[in-house]
């Protein structure tokens, strides 16, 4: 097998640009969620942005990561208000909103809306990440907001009110990036998301790995074909990762450690998993279709008479479903 | 004892196919069901359905059944990291006092499968159980080539 052509196409399969029908309708019910946000809290929100992977430029189409981050002004939940307000009210509003098309969920930082299936068939995910200024008017300065984190967060602890950072920094810095190296960076950020696309609720963050990746670059020599820069970028992570003195700055705020987002256990699995993906690649190159499969949508392959398909990562069932 | 169909070939064992009979006749006279897990054999040849997982939150009368994944996602995971992995392969429910034949609404549950990104299986089988105190008559499906099509 040429491990090479096979990544070759796994990106190709997974390129956006094969989704633009759908990748429209994230962008318009982005922009519903948006405009229904900038309604409700009219002149206490700035306006609300998406930080996804689309904004990264490391985006694949079998998940579009599309995060709204949504900035408040200071006093929107009156002068003493708490993150955890903020967070409950933008909860409670969207929940109001939201319920009967789509689940609306509490998560770690963010709030999700996965809104049901359309008539396509298409399900459409945006989390809308609350955040507020530091001090009145100083977001316009330097785009500094406060996170409120949910529910226990690696080793963040829930009901912290302490992630500071700037999610317009964090998009810059890695778009910068895996545009400049489209051919290393970028390439290796959407494999990762791929294999992290074949696990169900996987705790590493896409944006973990694509500043694990860019860590991996900035610390190693790594050439060659795609399989050889994808194998040092694993065996990085690999060696690394569970280190003590392992730390992954964030670009939004320097003091915020993104190691932090995972607990040891997590980051004991993360390691464990490349290792064992390497040595099964090692046993055999076909093993790697596993852990990076194509888009079978988008694969040109021979008849399939008298054979099931093959799934790509495990399938998970809609959420609702009715029978008659 | 092993029921077994040829061609793109799916098996499973009676005695699953005797708990899932029996779990829906403990819902009599509303519908129930659940959800299908098996594995592919290397060839994609042959599907073997292995185990069921029940739905925690659901909704039924006696002409219609309502699933909800909520509560027992985790229950998929354990069974794809598990060996041989084992993957959610399509859903099963029941016909109180009626024939195992697909209504309108389960061929669109289907189309909803089919057109789901996230449940990648590009072929997924419904089981229909239609029984009543006398009878039992179980109707197997799998959508293939943009058709869904009855087991022998």
């Amino acid at each position: 097998m040429d491990k090479n052509k096979h990544l070759d196409s796994v990106i190709s399969t997974h390129q956006i640009t094969k989704e633009e029908t759908l990748f429209d309708k994230y962008v318009k019910k982005k922009n519903e969620v948006k405009e229904a946000l900038e309604d409700k809290y009219e002149s206490d929100i700035y306006s609300p942005f998406n930080s996804g992977s689309y904004a990264k430029n490391t985006a694949i189409n079998t998940k579009f990561d599309f995060d709204l981050v949504s900035p408040f002004k200071r006093n929107a939940f009156g002068c003493s208000g708490t993150l955890k307000e903020m967070y409950e009210d933008v909860y409670d509003f969207l929940y109001e909103k939201y319920k009967d098309v789509a689940e609306v969920k509490k998560q770690k930082v963010s709030i999700g809306l996965e809104f049901y299936a359309d008539s396509d068939g298409d399900v459409i995910k945006i989390d809308v990440v609350p955040g507020r200024e530091l001090s009145q008017d100083q977001y316009k300065e330097n785009e500094n907001l406060n996170l409120y984190v949910y529910y226990k967060y690696g080793n963040i602890d829930a009901g912290s009110e302490r992630i500071k950072t700037n999610v317009k920094a964090q998009i810059n810095n890695i778009k910068t990036r895996a545009t400049d190296e489209k051919d290393s960076i970028r390439k290796i950020i959407r494999l990762l998301k791929v294999w992290k696309n074949t696990k169900y609720n996987y705790p590493t963050k896409s944006f973990f790995l694509e500043l694990i990746t860019i860590k991996a670059f900035d610390n190693k020599t790594i050439t060659g074909s795609i399989w050889e820069k994808l194998e040092t970028v694993l065996e990085y992570i690999r060696d690394n990762v569970t280190k003590d003195s392992f730390t992954l700055k964030d670009p939004g705020n320097s003091s915020n450690d993104l190691a932090d987002t995972l607990t040891s256990y997590e980051k004991q699995q993360l390691s464990d998993d490349m290792k064992n993906m390497l040595d099964r690649i090692r046993d055999n190159d076909e093993n790697l279709k596993t852990y990076f499969p194509e888009n079978s949508k988008f694969k040109k392959e021979e008849s399939k008479t008298n054979q099931y398909g093959t799934n790509s990562g495990m399938p998970v069932p809609p959420p609702k479903l009715n029978f008659g | 004892m092993i029921l077994k169909i040829e061609k793109i070939g799916l098996s499973l064992e009676a005695e699953l196919l005797n708990k899932l009979l029996e779990i829906g006749k403990t819902h009599y006279q509303k519908e129930f069901g659940g959800f299908l897990i098996g594995y592919y054999s290397e060839d994609n040849r042959h599907l073997h359905i292995t185990d069921t997982v029940l739905p925690k939150r659901y909704q039924a009368s006696k002409y219609s059944f309502e699933r909800s994944t909520e509560g027992i996602e985790n229950e998929f995971t354990e069974f794809y990291t598990g060996t041989p992995i084992k993957i959610y392969i399509g859903e099963w429910h029941t016909h109180p006092n009626n024939s195992p034949i697909p209504s309108a609404t389960d061929i669109s549950a289907i189309n909803t499968i089919i057109n789901n990104k996230n449940t990648s299986i590009a072929n997924p089988v419904l089981l229909i159980i239609g029984y009543s105190k006398n009878t039992v008559d179980f109707g197997f499906y799998v959508w293939f080539e943009n058709n869904l099509y009855k087991y022998d």
